[in-house]
């Protein structure tokens, strides 16, 4: 029932961007009256989005037919933004891809393509000088948020690495695999000597 | 005595003739049409959205498909499956209560869905369709109001494209003690009591939940569509086995 809910609410978000940003109508014409389905295996999730041309359905637990399916992670669901990392992510297996690459292609573009002007928006309900003093806010406190995100994992490594001691910098960690790649090149070249005098 | 069981059937809790049950139910609908969407969101709490979401997420309609949604009433499957079906395809609104399909019809017309959408008055028991002509059916909460069940399930195989699905939303049977306990006494105290004050019509809610009861439980009707025809038919409770989506191919 929640992923019913949840839906519901996709398909509310998603028929409200097709009514604010014509742009996404447009990039999404290609995909009239096909199915994409998309399972998330960490979360043994289904679901599927069907677009009319007018309307797109957001489907929970479709287990059914589709023009394209895609199984992933919720890992790699962020990566789908980008249209070029669609053929990596297939090759380094962490994406199954059955059906029309294509319509995956056009999803992740319309999506990618998005560039919603919320005080344009807004300013229907704000007048301009509120939407836009009011995305400015927003936008400055996201700025804020991912500086100080940064910096607390800064903060962090610094002092899981330097300071408890309890992880190792990464340059300590490369020259640990040098010097084990070395050790295990050494114990092969001896491993040979000892063959060559048995034999 | 085996003539007498023949010749009679369930209406709610009563024994009645079949020959009358038609006649029954449809005075249940005459009644209820007019207030029956603000009825069904207003005691199901709208969870009857979520459950007709999943229905259309299950039928597979496609472009260009014909759909029969049968005992439709007021239309909230046709709306979607008109959608759906684009154009080129064809959605059936079809109820055996002419005030309910006028509602519907009502309804789907203030949506602005015209273009692919044709109401038909019958009997689910009778189909009137030519053999193997349709892709989808669905009969959402209208089987238990059927007076021959196995006969219009035969029906509906028959009228059925090799390959096309019938879906079931009906009212059935929850396993939990306790929500079933819960259930009961919203079932018979407070649902009729709101059908009186919202509805002034107490009776037809209290027929509402004892045909609810008398209906077969999951495994039953899955058994009844297999007896018909179907194949690979299942089921998928929602709201703890309160309500069961019935699935089944015709190959």
């Amino acid at each position: 029932m929640l992923i019913s809910v949840l839906t519901a609410m996709a398909e509310q978000a998603v028929n409200r961007l097709l009514t604010l940003e014509p742009s996404l109508a447009n990039d999404l014409q290609g995909a009239a009256h096909k199915v994409l389905a998309l399972t998330l295996t960490d979360l043994n999730l289904s679901c599927a989005l069907h677009y009319n041309g007018e309307y797109c359905f957001v489907y929970g637990h479709y287990h059914d037919d589709a023009d394209c399916h895609i199984t992933t992670s919720l890992d790699c669901l962020s990566e789908l933004k980008d249209p070029s990392q669609l053929t990596r992510l297939i090759r380094s297996g962490k994406l199954d891809l059955d059906g029309d690459l294509h319509l995956a292609q056009l999803y992740s573009k319309a999506f990618a393509n998005l560039n919603i002007d919320w005080a344009e928006h807004l300013s229907r309900y704000l007048g301009d000088a509120g939407a836009q003093h009011l995305v400015q806010q927003a936008k400055q406190c996201n700025a804020r948020t991912q500086q100080h995100k940064k910096s607390y994992q800064q903060v962090l490594t610094q002092l899981c690495q330097d300071e408890l001691n309890v992880t190792i910098h990464p340059l300590e960690m490369q020259q640990f695999k040098a010097q084990t790649r070395a050790l295990s090149s050494q114990l092969a070249a001896l491993e040979q000597r000892i063959n060559a005098l048995t034999d | 005595m085996k003539e007498e069981n023949r010749d009679t059937t369930h209406f709610g809790y009563k024994t009645v003739e079949s020959t009358q049950k038609e006649s029954l139910v449809a005075d249940v609908f005459h009644s209820v049409a007019a207030k029956y969407d603000i009825m069904n969101d207003f005691l199901s709490f709208g969870i009857h959205r979520l459950w007709k979401r999943q229905t259309v997420a299950c039928a597979g309609v496609r472009k260009g498909h014909r759909v029969l949604d049968l005992a439709g009433g007021t239309g909230d499957l046709t709306a979607k499956f008109s959608q759906l079906v684009g154009d080129t395809g064809q959605v059936i609104l079809g109820d055996i209560n002419d005030s309910m399909l006028k509602v519907g019809r009502d309804k789907l017309r203030d949506l602005g869905l015209v273009n692919n959408i044709e109401y038909v008055q019958m009997n689910a028991q009778a189909l009137p369709f030519p053999d193997n002509s349709l892709d989808v059916i669905t009969i959402a909460f209208g089987l238990r109001n059927v007076t021959d069940k196995d006969e219009a399930l035969r029906s509906m195989y028959r009228v059925l494209k090799p390959g096309g699905r019938l879906l079931v939303l009906e009212f059935s049977k929850t396993d939990n003690e306790a929500l079933s306990k819960l259930y009961d006494f919203y079932s018979f105290n407070i649902l009729p009591n709101v059908g009186k004050i919202v509805a002034n019509d107490s009776e037809s809610y209290r027929y509402l939940a004892e045909s609810i009861r008398m209906h077969p439980d999951q495994e039953t009707l899955k058994g009844m569509m297999e007896e018909a025809g179907f194949e690979q038919t299942s089921y998928q409770n929602f709201t703890g086995g309160i309500v069961a989506l019935h699935r089944g191919f015709k190959y």
